[in-house]
């Protein structure tokens, strides 16, 4: 059977509590089930799973291809294929065995109703907690073009707020000027959580045919390559985020414990993984044994007490003037 | 909550270090990699694919198809060419070389008892899953003769031993086969748009319409084409299928990330009779009834 994994990767996040702080992102892993065809892979390595992107009506998503390689990452569009909040509620969430992991939605809409009926749907379901993904690059209504305007952004938390009783975990953009502003707009509009960061916008294109590699032209960059990025913006979100104690899971580009420790550090509470899986589907298993190491060869009683535990020396100068 | 069945789809995917036992190469950039890799040996059916790492610098694994399977001696064959960086590293690996893979992925070709003619239909790296197709007809069918014919089409160099056929295919002159099949008892013959000895010069999709045109109305109705290729190719098998009305089943290709269904990544369009859906390359196929895709 089963050994359950080292008590000290357990984490409360936004008051759920959570074997292990690695968390399997939204749009990478299906809905729960996928990567369980892989033998040897568990449900039960994740703290959390967060389902794909869900809306209101089933969509067909985007036309082919969807996926290109970049250096260090991949950009993709899938355009929230789903198939629609109903039939996930009904056919899929009866199917997933939580007593191997949490569950999070994850929801999308073109309109803030949807964004509405879609959380309000969720609030009497089996899942955990509803990520709200107001940071999509890949659909033309809704999605970043919510996420990049703060004022929209906390309209939508607002309204999803008043729907639902479940946590609510915001999933902010990085394509966007200010993110730390953004997410104190999220927070005061009453959001339990920050997802930082989505994809960044990215495009690839094939020299020999001169096209497009994608078929809707643009789309999300992840991977390793956005590491950096996603980083700083974590960082700067927890100056935020940690007077209000909102958690943030921290993700972009995390492919090792090391990548997760440096996450924990700038402020996260919980890490995800999306990219990285496809190069290695038993990563979360890899970062879990990694972060035990750490916790023995740093004397750390528990995973959450790294959060936001960076050493800056002496002062930081032109770096941030924020309060 | 305590008695969730789980879904049978668990497990089926093994993730396996496979080793390179040989690695063969071919003119136009065409190689022959056989991995010991014993759990996906031992699973593999005609038409399912690995997700090979082909180095460590990529981010992505790439997709191969199957072309041979041996359980006992713990090994499978991938035929590819190289086409960019991953196929170009994956060329450079050496015998004794580790890669990771996954595998075997996906639904295989089904061989229905009430079409026992079968039609292989293959275009470039699309030959590789015919091979096992036939292979696999004649483990299932040892005793079929003149039931399961092959036509191959390339533009380059085909990376096979290619011999003068003692095994006649109705209303084809081209006499070139691929050894292997012949060895199999299974007629086959080859297209090219070049001008290569013994090979039907032009598509390969007509090659096979000259043998389809003998074959009696009794026979057509008995008969299923299977084919894996270039989507240009699939297009006007699919033409072919419907022209005469017979069944065809086609292997598709496209980007991939998970191999596991998990990303969408890999989705193309089929219209069944619920309308237009998006299904999954990768686990939802690769192989689709032709009817039934958008190409
Ligand atoms: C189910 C399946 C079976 C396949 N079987 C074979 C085979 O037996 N032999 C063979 O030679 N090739 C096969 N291919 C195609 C093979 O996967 C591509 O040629 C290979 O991925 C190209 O990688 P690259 O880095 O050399 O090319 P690049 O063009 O540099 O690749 C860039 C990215 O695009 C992807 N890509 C490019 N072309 C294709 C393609 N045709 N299909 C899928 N992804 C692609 C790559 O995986 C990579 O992620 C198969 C593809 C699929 C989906
Ligand atoms: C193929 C793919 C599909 C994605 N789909 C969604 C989605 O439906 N909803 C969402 O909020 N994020 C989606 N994302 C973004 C990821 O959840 C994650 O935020 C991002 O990829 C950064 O993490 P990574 O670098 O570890 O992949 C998707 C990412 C990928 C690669
Ligand atoms: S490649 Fe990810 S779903 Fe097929």
């Amino acid at each position: 059977m089963q050994r359950g994994l080292d008590s000290r990767l357990k984490v409360s996040f936004c008051g759920i509590e959570l074997n292990s702080p690695v968390i399997l992102l939204s749009g990478c892993v299906g809905f729960g089930e996928e990567y369980t065809r892989i033998k040897g892979f568990s449900n039960r390595d994740a703290g959390a799973i967060c389902l794909k992107g869900t809306t209101g009506t089933a969509r067909l998503g985007n036309p082919s291809h969807r996926l290109a390689e970049a250096s260090s990452g991949i950009i993709n569009a899938i355009g929230l294929q789903n198939p629609g909040v109903e039939a996930v509620i009904d056919d899929i969430l009866p199917t997933l065995d939580f007593t191997e992991t949490r569950f999070f939605a994850n929801v999308s809409g073109s309109t803030v109703e949807e964004y509405i009926d879609v959380v309000r749907r969720f609030d009497d379901s089996s899942v955990h907690a509803i990520e709200i993904n107001i940071s999509c690059p890949n659909v033309k209504e809704g999605g970043a073009a919510f996420g990049n305007d703060p004022d929209m952004s906390a309209r939508v938390v607002g309204a999803c707020r008043a729907v639902t009783g479940k946590p609510i975990i915001t999933k902010l953009s990085p394509n966007q000027t200010d993110i730390a502003e953004s997410a104190r707009r999220c927070i005061e509009a009453g959001t339990n959580g920050l997802a930082v960061i989505n994809t960044l916008m990215g495009m690839a294109v094939d020299a020999r045919s001169q096209v497009p590699i994608i078929g809707s032209v643009q789309g999300g960059l992840s991977g390793p390559a956005i590491k950096p990025i996603a980083l700083l913006k974590v960082y700067e979100v927890y100056q935020v985020a940690k007077e209000h104690n909102i958690p943030i899971i921290g993700q972009g580009g995390i492919a090792s414990a090391s990548d997760a420790v440096e996450f924990l550090l700038v402020g996260a509470a919980t890490v995800g993984v999306g990219t990285a899986l496809f190069y290695d589907p038993m990563i979360c298993k890899q970062i879990n044994s990694g972060l035990v190491e750490y916790m023995d060869s740093m004397g750390i009683e528990s995973i959450a007490a790294l959060t936001g535990t960076l050493k800056l020396s002496g002062s930081v100068s032109g770096c941030d003037d924020r309060p | 909550m305590a008695h969730l069945k789980h879904p049978d789809s668990r497990s089926t995917i093994h993730m396996e270090d496979s080793i390179v036992i040989s690695h063969h190469h071919y003119d136009d950039r065409q190689h022959v990699l056989r991995l010991h890799c014993p759990q996906c040996a031992s699973h593999a059916v005609h038409g399912q694919f690995v997700h090979l790492q082909c180095d460590r610098s990529l981010l992505l694994r790439r997709p191969f198809s199957i072309m041979r399977a041996r359980p006992d001696e713990g090994w499978i064959d991938l035929l590819y060419k190289e086409v960019g960086q991953g196929t170009m590293l994956l060329a450079k690996q050496a015998e004794g070389s580790v890669l990771n893979l996954l595998g075997s992925i996906g639904n295989p070709f089904i061989l229905h008892e009430d079409k026992p003619i079968r039609i292989l239909i293959g275009g470039g790296v699309g030959i590789p899953p015919m091979i096992f197709v036939a292979e696999t007809i004649r483990q299932q069918y040892p005793s079929d003769t003149d039931m399961t014919y092959a036509f191959m089409g390339s533009e380059i160099s085909f990376p096979f031993t290619v011999l003068n056929s003692e095994l006649p295919v109705p209303g084809v002159t081209a006499h070139h086969a691929i050894e292997d099949m012949e060895n199999i008892s299974i007629p086959s013959r080859l297209a090219s748009l070049r001008y290569l000895t013994g090979c039907y010069r032009g598509h390969v999709t007509e090659l096979a319409e000259k043998f389809l045109q003998t074959l009696s109305p009794e026979r057509l109705q008995i008969a299923e084409i299977f084919s894996c290729g270039p989507r240009p190719m699939l297009y006007a098998t699919k033409r072919l299928a419907m022209k005469y009305n017979i069944d065809c089943q086609i292997s598709m290709e496209e980007y991939m990330a998970c191999a596991t269904g998990g990303c969408a990544g890999c989705n193309v369009k089929i219209t069944g009779p619920d309308g237009p859906a998006m299904k999954r390359v990768c686990v939802d196929g690769p192989v689709f009834d032709a009817s039934l895709v958008e190409l």
